[in-house]
């Protein structure tokens, strides 16, 4: 489902050269739940960036649904990223002049789905986070939880293969943070999307039935393997 | 998409109100500034013209110049022109002076006028009523008004008409005709509405130091103008001995006036062009200052699913917004701005053809040229850079 195969990212700022991401190879399958955790600077968002096709590696090759996604030009990136991966971050990042259903339908209209057809698909996604009688209610009207409900299904409107999720609960409090984490796993159930979150939280990521810990730009830990002796 | 896409671009300017409208000043000035440039250039032109028009195109106007001021003309050989020069179709030779007339009581000063009997055909005058001097009124005691000096002449009680007395210093003159309102011509070195008109002889009784200096000729409809002052000059200078003649022809008047009503437009053209170049100037400015607050939006967009093409349509189509409706209310201060300018200039008014359009489209052209580069910088903008944006 999404392959990466030695993947490296160093980045060049002045003469000194930083290698961020070490040769890390990753097989995700379809419906799998995962999480990856790490310390600050352990490049877990540059890997991010790299699986959602907004940066590129310097080495190495990425493949998803056994399409290579590296040879794209940045509008078919565009058109890449519409189909294959929905977004959900920290601070939501709804368009605060749109309405609810409108935020959800914005993959869609770059999409060119019409507009009709868009606000059904984007209130049935609605509905299915459990914001049926919120529709045409504006960013500001809602409470943290309810505007990361409207970012999921904004992420879900387009049948993405993937769901990355930078922090997803960071900005909430614990009660809310659960039931985000419920709709995910919901979600990953339902829909058998491929889940993929970046957290600081253990709590959260003791949900995932995968674990993955990246530690200096190296893949450290992979609970789908066996364990390495030590 | 495109529904969308210009609710969008409305929403954003609604939402910063402030911004949207100083930019929206600067559009609309720039836009009035030139279409009322161009409206006012049009109305000054169709005046000129219409001045010319009374005038007509085929005169010319003779003064003789001696070495201490104005000299006399030979009015003999002046009036043989038209026999001997087939250019010259009429002429008329005329005295300038000017002093005070009377009439029950009120006291006006005018233009006077010593004229022959060909005068008012050739500077085109008509009479509002009686008739204008003849050949045999050279002795009598016979006055023509302009009729502007009729209007203020006259007492509520006695209005000057045909048959009121006159009085000049000592003479008094009986009024046999009255001018029909005309346009000054600017040809003439006297208003015809403010004169008075008299015989060549008695213009010499009331007008102080009289001198035959001036004529004014109308020429055959096919003559060259140039040709036929110089024809003239040269008919005339056997008579003139020291003195010499000048001789001003309405074409060039004309040529001359309207190269200055070029320049004049010109001018105010650049006037209004400066004005739209600040204007866009300000949407350029207020695009910037969106962009850089709307990073994170750019970023998200372009993480689901934007292409550049997508980002640079949407704020260009604010820019175009924000121009067409300031050339719109653009529009509407311009021709206001004309419509005052004819009414304090008592000039006709008229909508030059091309102000509307020209103005309407510089304006959308400035403001989308002025938008064109924001709208550039904000789809090159990186999307990981754009998220992190704080």
């Amino acid at each position: 489902m999404l392959e990466l195969e030695a993947i490296s990212r160093s980045f060049r700022v002045g003469p000194a050269e930083t290698q961020v991401l070490r040769g890390i190879s990753l097989t995700l399958a379809a419906g799998e739940m995962a999480s990856i955790m790490g310390g600050s600077g352990s490049g877990k968002t540059t890997l991010m960036n790299i699986i959602g096709l907004l940066d590129r590696p310097s080495e190495g090759a990425y493949r998803i649904r056994g399409e290579d996604v590296l040879a794209a030009r940045p509008d078919a990136l565009s058109g890449l990223r519409n189909r294959l991966i929905g977004f959900v971050f920290q601070s939501y990042l709804l368009l605060p002049r749109l309405n609810a259903w409108r935020n959800v339908a914005l993959p869609l209209m770059y999409r060119g789905v019409a507009e009709g057809e868009a606000r059904r698909r984007a209130c049935e996604m609605l509905e299915r986070v459990g914001l049926s009688h919120r529709t045409e209610h504006f960013p500001p009207q809602l409470s943290g939880g309810q505007r990361q409900r409207v970012a999921i299904a904004r992420a879900l409107v387009g049948e993405p293969a993937v769901l990355l999720a930078d922090e997803p609960t960071g900005a909430l409090d614990p009660t809310t943070s659960q039931e985000i984490m419920d709709l995910f796993l919901e979600m990953n159930a339902a829909l058998g999307v491929l889940v993929l979150i970046i957290t600081h939280d253990p709590g959260v990521a003791a949900q995932c039935r995968r674990r993955l810990v990246l530690e200096g730009g190296a893949l450290a830990h992979d609970s789908a393997r066996v364990p390495a002796p030590c | 998409m495109l529904k969308q896409v210009m609710l969008e671009a409305v929403g954003n300017l609604l939402a910063s109100r402030q911004r949207s409208i100083l930019a929206l000043v600067g559009i609309m000035v720039g836009a009035g500034a030139v279409i009322a440039m161009l409206a006012v250039g049009g109305i000054a032109r169709n005046e000129t013209l219409r001045q010319f028009r009374q005038m007509g195109t085929d005169t010319l106007l003779l003064r003789a110049e001696s070495a201490n001021g104005l000299g006399t003309l030979p009015q003999a050989v002046l009036e043989e022109l038209p026999r001997t020069l087939p250019e010259v179709r009429q002429i008329a030779p005329f005295i300038l002076g000017g002093g005070n007339a009377g009439h029950e009581g009120q006291v006006r000063s005018g233009t006077f006028l010593g004229v022959t009997e060909q005068f008012a055909a050739v500077a085109r005058l008509t009479l509002a009523e009686g008739r204008f001097l003849s050949r045999h009124d050279r002795f009598e005691p016979f006055v023509v008004l302009g009729a502007g000096m009729a209007r203020e002449l006259s007492t509520p009680y006695a209005r000057v008409r045909v048959g009121s007395q006159i009085r000049v210093g000592r003479y008094v003159f009986t009024v046999i005709g009255v001018l029909a309102e005309s346009l000054q011509s600017p040809m003439m070195p006297a208003d015809a509405n403010q004169a008075l008109f008299f015989s060549l002889a008695n213009a010499r009784r009331v007008i102080s130091s009289p001198q035959l200096s001036w004529a004014v000729a109308r020429l055959a409809p096919e003559a060259d103008a140039d040709a036929a002052a110089e024809r003239i000059r040269a008919a005339l200078a056997p008579a003139m001995r020291e003195q010499s003649v000048q001789v001003q022809s309405a074409r060039a008047l004309i040529a001359g006036m309207q190269g200055q009503m070029r320049l004049f437009t010109l001018l105010l053209g650049a006037v209004g062009s400066i004005a739209l170049v600040l204007g866009g100037v300000g949407v350029m400015n207020i695009m910037l200052v969106s962009i850089q607050e709307r990073r994170r939006e750019i970023g998200l967009r372009l993480a689901i699913g934007a292409r550049r093409r997508d980002i640079s349509t949407l704020f260009l189509a604010e820019a175009a917004t924000l121009s067409v409706l300031g050339g719109v209310l653009g529009i509407g201060l311009g021709v206001a701005g004309a419509l005052a300018f004819a009414r304090m200039s008592g000039w006709a008014f008229s909508l030059s053809p091309e102000a509307i359009p020209v103005g309407a489209g510089v304006s959308v052209a400035v403001g989308v040229f002025f938008g064109f580069y924001p709208a550039v910088m904000a789809s090159r903008l990186d999307p990981i850079v754009a998220l992190r944006t704080e």
